[in-house]
C-alpha cells in the first residue's frame, strides 16, 4: 500500500533520514521506533507532505507521493494525526470533528457516529471547548478527527505522549480495534514495548537508516531491542 | 496577546472576579455603582448637572437592561405568542436571524434620515463606511488569524482608485467601483505573496510596512495623486439620473453595501471558505494535516478582506470628493483594527458594533476635547481587562 524507497529528508540543516526503504501492506499496524532524534517523526512528515523529501521516492497505491502537496495527500486517503495533538483548541468538540470532514462533501454523519462509538466520552463533551479536554481526551479528539476524512492509512505520531499508563494502554486498544475496521495504520511511538505487542510489524530506526526490522513479536524478543529500547 | 485572552476566557480573570465580588450580585445596586462610577469620571470635565444626569441615564439604562434580560428569561414570556410572533416576524425578513434583533436594527437605521439632523447623519454614514472596513478586516484578523497592521492602504487604494479613474478618465462611479475593488483585492495580494511565508509579529510588521509604503507612495507621486494635496473634484455617485451627492441618498447608497458586506461576510463564515480560515488560525499545521491548502486559503482572506476595503474607499472618496493620503496614515490602520478587536475578534456583527462605537463615541465626547481621547483610552484598557472576548464576545467556530 505504500512504499519507501531510499528516502532522504532534512529538518532545515539536520539530515534527519538517510535513505529509508519501507513498506506498509494493506490492513496491518507498522510500527517506527526509535530513540529521540532517530528520524522517525520526520520519515511521517515525509509520507504525509509536510516534509519534502530530498531523494528518494515514495508510492501510496501505486502512484508517486513525490512532491504531492500535505492537502493532496490528504485527498488520496492518508491522514496525519500530529504529534502534540494540534486540535483545535477554542473550538468545540463538534466542531473540531467537522474540521477533520473538511474535504468531504457528502453526509458524514456516519463517521461522526462511528468516532462516538470508539470514543464515548467525546460524545458526553461535544459542545465541550476543545482547549478544556484532559490530555487523553485531546489525543482522542485528534484521533477521531483523523478518522472523519475516511483514510485508508492512518499515521499517527507518538499517539501515547504524556498520557497516565491507564490512558495510553487504552488508545492502544482502539488503535487496534480501528485497524479491525479495515484502516491500515502506521505508528510512530517511543513506547516501543506497547507499540511492538500492538503491531503486526515494526521498523528500529537509527541516526535515520533502518537498523531492524521485522515481526512485531519477534523484534520484541531481539536481544538488541531489548538492550536498547525495552531496557532489560 | 491572543492566547492570554482566550486564557482569560476559560479559566475567567482573576481581577474580574474580585471587582465582580466587589460590585456584589444585586442588579441594582450593581447598576447604581457603575453609574455612579461614570459621573465621577465625567465631573471633573463638567458641571455637577452633567455628571448627575449621566449617573441617572446609566443607571437607569442598567435597570432596563437587567429587566429586560430578566424578563427574557422568564417563562411565560418564552411560552407567549408576541415572542413566536416575533420571531416568526424576524425569520421572514432574513433567514440569518436568530432573534429579533437585526430586523428592528434595519428598521431602526432605515427610518433615521428622516428624523435627525444632517451632522448625525454624517457621522452615521462614516460608522457604515468603517463598518465595510472593519467587516473585510474581520475576514482577514478574526477568521484567518493573520495579524494586518496595514489596513489602511487598501482602503486608500480603492479610494485612490476612484479618484483618478474619476478625475483622470471621467469614467462614473458605478463603473469604477468594481475596479476600485479589485484594485484593492490585487494590491492584498501583492502584499500576501510575500506574507505568506511569515505569521505573527512578523507578519504584522511587513503589513505595517506595506501601509506605511503606500503612503509614502501617495505623499510623493505628484504627478499622479498630486502629493499631499490631494485629489479635489471626485465626482458623487448618480443613479439612474439622480444624483446621489446629497446626505440622505447617500446614506442609503451605504447602507445598502454595509448589509451586502455583512450577509456576504456572515454566510462565507459558516461556509466550507470560512471553516478553512477558522482551522487555519486555530492551528496551520493542523489544518494541512486536514487538507486544508493553506497558501489557497490563506490569499482568499487577504483578496475578500481588501475586496470590502477597496468598496469602502470608493465610498469614502465619493462621500468626501476629495481624497488625501492624510486620511490613510496607520492611525487608520490601527482604528480599524480596534474595531475589530473591541468588538470580538472573529465575530462580524462584533465588527460592526465597534465600528459604530468607535465612530460615534469620539463624536458624543467631543464637548470634553482632548479629554475624549484619553477617556476612549481609558474605557478601551478597561475592556480588555474585563472582556477580554471583546463586546459581543468573539473567536469560536459558530
Amino acid at each position: 500500500m505504500l512504499t519507501l524507497r531510499a528516502v532522504h529528508a532534512s529538518y532545515g540543516p539536520i539530515k534527519a533520514v538517510r535513505g529509508i526503504d519501507l513498506e506498509v501492506h494493506k490492513g496491518e499496524i507498522v510500527c517506527l521506533i526509535g530513540g529521540n532524534g532517530a528520524g522517525k517523526t520526520t520519515t511521517l512528515m515525509a509520507v504525509s507532505g509536510i516534509v519534502k523529501p530530498d531523494a528518494g521516492s515514495l508510492f501510496f497505491k501505486g502512484e508517486c507521493l513525490n512532491g504531492v502537496p500535505a492537502h493532496e495527500v490528504v485527498r488520496r486517503g492518508i491522514c496525519q494525526v500530529p504529534e502534540g495533538r494540534r486540535i483545535f483548541p477554542a473550538l468545540t468538540v463538534q466542531e473540531n470533528l467537522e474540521m477533520g470532514a473538511f474535504l468531504r462533501t457528502k453526509d458524514f454523519s456516519r463517521n461522526r457516529e462511528r468516532v462516538f462509538t470508539l470514543f464515548p466520552v467525546l460524545k458526553d463533551r461535544k459542545n465541550q471547548l476543545g482547549g478544556t479536554l484532559s490530555g487523553g481526551e485531546q489525543q482522542m479528539l485528534a484521533v477521531g478527527r483523523a478518522l472523519m476524512a475516511n483514510p485508508s492509512l492512518l499515521l499517527l505520531d507518538e499517539p501515547s505522549l504524556g498520557l497516565a499508563p491507564i490512558m495510553a494502554s487504552k488508545i492502544f486498544r482502539t488503535i487496534r480495534e480501528i485497524n479491525e475496521e479495515g484502516v491500515t495504520i502506521l505508528l510512530v511511538e517511543q513506547n516501543a514495548k506497547a507499540a511492538l505487542k500492538l503491531s503486526h510489524r515494526g521498523y528500529v530506526i537509527e541516526n535515520g537508516t533502518i537498523a531492524l526490522q521485522g515481526r512485531g513479536a519477534d523484534l520484541l524478543e531481539n536481544e538488541e531491542v531489548k538492550r536498547a529500547y525495552l531496557g532489560e | 496577546m491572543r492566547a492570554g485572552a482566550r486564557d482569560a476566557e476559560l479559566h475567567g480573570g482573576d481581577a474580574a472576579g474580585k471587582i465582580r465580588a466587589l460590585f456584589g450580585r444585586s442588579p441594582l445596586f450593581r447598576s447604581l455603582v457603575i453609574g455612579a462610577w461614570a459621573g465621577l469620571l465625567l465631573l471633573p470635565f463638567k458641571n455637577v448637572r452633567a455628571a448627575l444626569l449621566l449617573f441617572m441615564t446609566v443607571a437607569a439604562g442598567l435597570v432596563l437592561l437587567y429587566g429586560a434580560r430578566a424578563f427574557g428569561r422568564t417563562e411565560a414570556w418564552k411560552k407567549s405568542a408576541f415572542r413566536a410572533l416575533l420571531q416568526r416576524g424576524a425569520r421572514s425578513v432574513s433567514p440569518y436571524a436568530r432573534s429579533s434583533v437585526l430586523p428592528v436594527l434595519l428598521a431602526v437605521f432605515l427610518v433615521v434620515p428622516l428624523a435627525v439632523k444632517d451632522y448625525y447623519l454624517d457621522v452615521l454614514v462614516m460608522a457604515g463606511i468603517y463598518t465595510l472596513l472593519a467587516l473585510g478586516l474581520t475576514i482577514i484578523v478574526g477568521f484567518t488569524g493573520l495579524l494586518n497592521l496595514g489596513f489602511a492602504a487598501f482602503y486608500a487604494v480603492g479610494a485612490y482608485a476612484y479618484a483618478l479613474l474619476n478625475t483622470k478618465a471621467g469614467i462614473g462611479f458605478w463603473p469604477s467601483l468594481p475596479l476600485a475593488a479589485s484594485a484593492a483585492s490585487l494590491a492584498g495580494l501583492l502584499l500576501a505573496i510575500p506574507a505568506l511565508r511569515l505569521r505573527g509579529d512578523y507578519l504584522a510588521i511587513v503589513t505595517l510596512g506595506f501601509g506605511e509604503i503606500l503612503h509614502l507612495v501617495l505623499n510623493n507621486w505628484d504627478s499622479l495623486t498630486n502629493g499631499p494635496n490631494g485629489i479635489a473634484g471626485i465626482a458623487p455617485p448618480s443613479l439612474a439620473g439622480f444624483s446621489l451627492g446629497a446626505l440622505r441618498p447617500y446614506y442609503y447608497l451605504v447602507l445598502v453595501f454595509v448589509i451586502l458586506a455583512g450577509i456576504s461576510v456572515v454566510r462565507v463564515k459558516n461556509s466550507r471558505i470560512g471553516r478553512g480560515w477558522i482551522a487555519i488560525r486555530e492551528n496551520e499545521i493542523a489544518a494541512a494535516s486536514l487538507g486544508i491548502d493553506a497558501t489557497k486559503y490563506k490569499l482568499l482572506a487577504f483578496a475578500a478582506g481588501t475586496f470590502w476595503a477597496g468598496i469602502a474607499g470608493a465610498l469614502f472618496a465619493a462621500k468626501m470628493r476629495f481624497v488625501s493620503p492624510e486620511s490613510f496614515t496607520f492611525t487608520e490602520s490601527g482604528l480599524i483594527l480596534s474595531m475589530v478587536i473591541l468588538g470580538g475578534l472573529g465575530n462580524p456583527y462584533g465588527a460592526a458594533a465597534g465600528a459604530f462605537l468607535l465612530v460615534i463615541l469620539p463624536e458624543v465626547l467631543r464637548d470634553l476635547q482632548l479629554y475624549r481621547m484619553l477617556i476612549l483610552g481609558i474605557g478601551l484598557v478597561l475592556l480588555m481587562v474585563f472582556r477580554p472576548q471583546g463586546l459581543l464576545g468573539g473567536r469560536g467556530g459558530k
